[in-house]
């Protein structure tokens, strides 16, 4: 990774890069449409990673998934562990809405939201910062050591380093509370375990975001493997359009290219200094191209100069590229809809109608039954009692299935902090003549004092002598 | 030789990255379903906070998960250069 040996080899232009020996990638700076939207992408996300953490909502940290203190606080809803399923859950739904967002406009994930391309954008505008543009940068990596190369490429690292730290303190700050932390930080008191994460998750973005960049979507990317799965004809995807473009070649902007016999495509390769992975679009479809568009926007530019029409390079389909009409609506995407859809509602539902109490009843296994003095029967079990609500209840317990059944327990009242489990003992007292089998069914109903729903009821079996 | 063709940083980090994937299920699956305070029977002596055990938990998924990725690796290598031959 970031290896000083790695740093050397690229000043002699061609570096043994991870995965291939590639020259390294200086993606040329572009403007227009797609980059800006990209800037817009990448201020928003950076701007909600790094602020989220900060924000409070009612008296706690706004979204914190509190490790230590074993909950989960996204805005208005608390998490406990029990509720490991609506994590998965919403996991699931992320990775539908990734299929069904790729079926329709291919890899727009990967040009303008993964936080692989987020960071690199980043890293990259500090790059150009601070080195200049790509030709600069290009001359300067080719200079031999010297003061002036030292010193910037030194300012680069630090400011590198710098974003990283933060980034990995960011990230440690949305699994334990981000304002203690920096308290503790700040006071060079950080626990063991939370200075490892900052530094891992710090190392983690300097690698991924200052190194490895395009090798990551290439190599090492899962969704880069996987993602042609969910294409089809209609899914939107950036293409050169050979039919117009070819045959290519320089012309001067008086020559009409017709005469010439020459297609739009006056080959000035700035399609290829853009690429951030370093592919020639020209060449068709690969999986290399993240959809960045950083070459429509560079090609579009070319088109106004030259006084052609845009879109040489453009956001089109398969279907529209041979002569046919984009189809929106199509199976694919209707089936994507559906089962994304009926899983969000699901999802809402069982969240909103769940009940933030838990009541476990387990039976006492050393003896079935006892016969008490006064000749009753007794069964004896362990509640416990989990309140996932915010704040401390006390709740009233009560029992049926048996005619004239006794509650008894220890405890004054059941009172449960907030997150806490409470476990209580309690026996239940009937009369023989109660009984009509030997094994009865019994309700145990736990609801809050002064909170009606909020309440639960439990089975259980109640053992006699019959 | 086939093993000869793949570079050791290539092999690294097709051993280390989906373990670490992997990991993070593990730990996340795992830890949900056990509170570390509740995994010492005798009373927690060691003075590993809930984060350190979800810490050395995690390394631990990861390095168990990395030695199932080298034997892998090590037996598709091995076998494609046995075919080769």
């Amino acid at each position: 990774m970031a290896t000083p040996a790695a740093a050397r080899k690229t000043d002699e232009q061609v570096e043994q890069s991870l995965y291939a020996r590639a020259e390294k990638i200086y993606p040329r700076e572009v403007h227009g449409l797609y980059a800006r939207l990209r800037v817009l992408g990448v201020l928003g996300l950076l701007g909600i990673y790094y602020i989220m953490p900060w924000l409070q909502w009612d008296g706690h940290q706004a979204l914190l998934f509190d490790l230590p203190a074993r909950k989960f606080h996204i805005f208005f809803i608390t998490l406990w562990p029990q509720d490991f399923i609506y994590l998965a859950a919403l996991l699931i739904i992320a990775g539908l809405t990734l299929f069904f967002v790729t079926a329709l406009w291919g890899r727009i994930w990967c040009g303008y939201a993964c936080p692989q391309t987020v960071w690199t954008e980043a890293f990259l505008w500090i790059e150009r910062k601070i080195e200049g543009s790509r030709l600069q940068q290009q001359k300067l990596d080719a200079q031999p050591m010297n003061v002036r190369k030292f010193r910037i490429k030194a300012t680069k690292q630090f400011l590198w380093l710098a974003l990283a730290a933060w980034t990995g303190f960011t990230f440690v700050g949305y699994f334990t509370p981000v304002i203690e932390l920096g308290q503790r930080l700040l006071a060079f008191e950080l626990g063991p375990w939370e200075t490892f994460w900052v530094v891992f998750y710090g190392f983690a973005t300097y690698g991924n975001a200052g190194f490895m960049r395009e090798q990551v979507c290439k190599y090492m990317c899962p969704y880069a493997r996987f993602q042609s799965a969910m294409f089809d004809k209609d899914t939107l995807i950036v293409s050169y359009i050979p039919t117009r473009g070819e045959p290519r070649g320089a012309r001067k902007r008086s020559v009409d290219p017709k005469e010439k016999g020459l297609g739009d495509c006056i080959d000035c390769t700035l399609c290829v200094q853009v690429c951030p992975t370093g592919i020639d679009i020209r060449n068709g479809l690969q999986y290399e191209c993240i959809a960045c568009s950083a070459c429509i926007d560079a090609c579009d530019d070319v088109m106004d100069k030259m006084g052609y029409d845009r879109g040489l390079i453009k956001y089109t389909t398969e279907d529209e590229m041979h002569g046919g009409k984009t189809h929106v609506i199509r199976a694919r995407i209707i089936v994507y809809a559906t089962i994304l859809l009926g899983i969000m509602a699901i999802f809402a539902w069982s969240l909103f109608s769940r009940t933030p109490l838990g009541l476990d009843v387990i039976r006492d296994r050393n003896q079935l039954y006892r016969e008490t003095n006064e000749g009753l029967i007794e069964n004896v079990y362990i509640l416990k009692v989990l309140n996932m609500d915010d704040v401390a209840h006390t709740f009233e317990l009560k029992v049926s299935g048996i005619e004239g059944a006794r509650l008894h327990m220890d405890m004054p009242e059941i009172r449960v902090d907030s997150g806490a489990v409470l476990e209580l003992p309690v026996s239940l007292r009937v009369e023989e003549g109660a009984l009509e089998a030997r094994s009865t069914g019994i309700e145990f109903e736990l609801a809050a004092k002064g909170d009606p729903a909020l309440a639960v009821t439990e089975e259980a079996r109640f053992l006699g002598p019959m | 030789m086939a093993e000869q063709g793949i570079p050791n940083i290539q092999k690294c980090i097709a051993v280390l990255w989906p373990s670490f994937l992997v990991a993070i299920v593990a730990t996340g699956l795992f830890f949900s379903a056990f509170d570390p305070d509740d995994l010492y029977p005798f009373g927690n002596e060691t003075g590993i906070s809930r984060l350190g055990a979800y810490s050395i938990g995690f390394l631990a998924f990861w390095l168990v998960s990395a030695v199932s990725g080298v034997g892998t690796l090590y037996f598709a290598v091995t076998n494609c250069m046995r075919q080769k031959r």
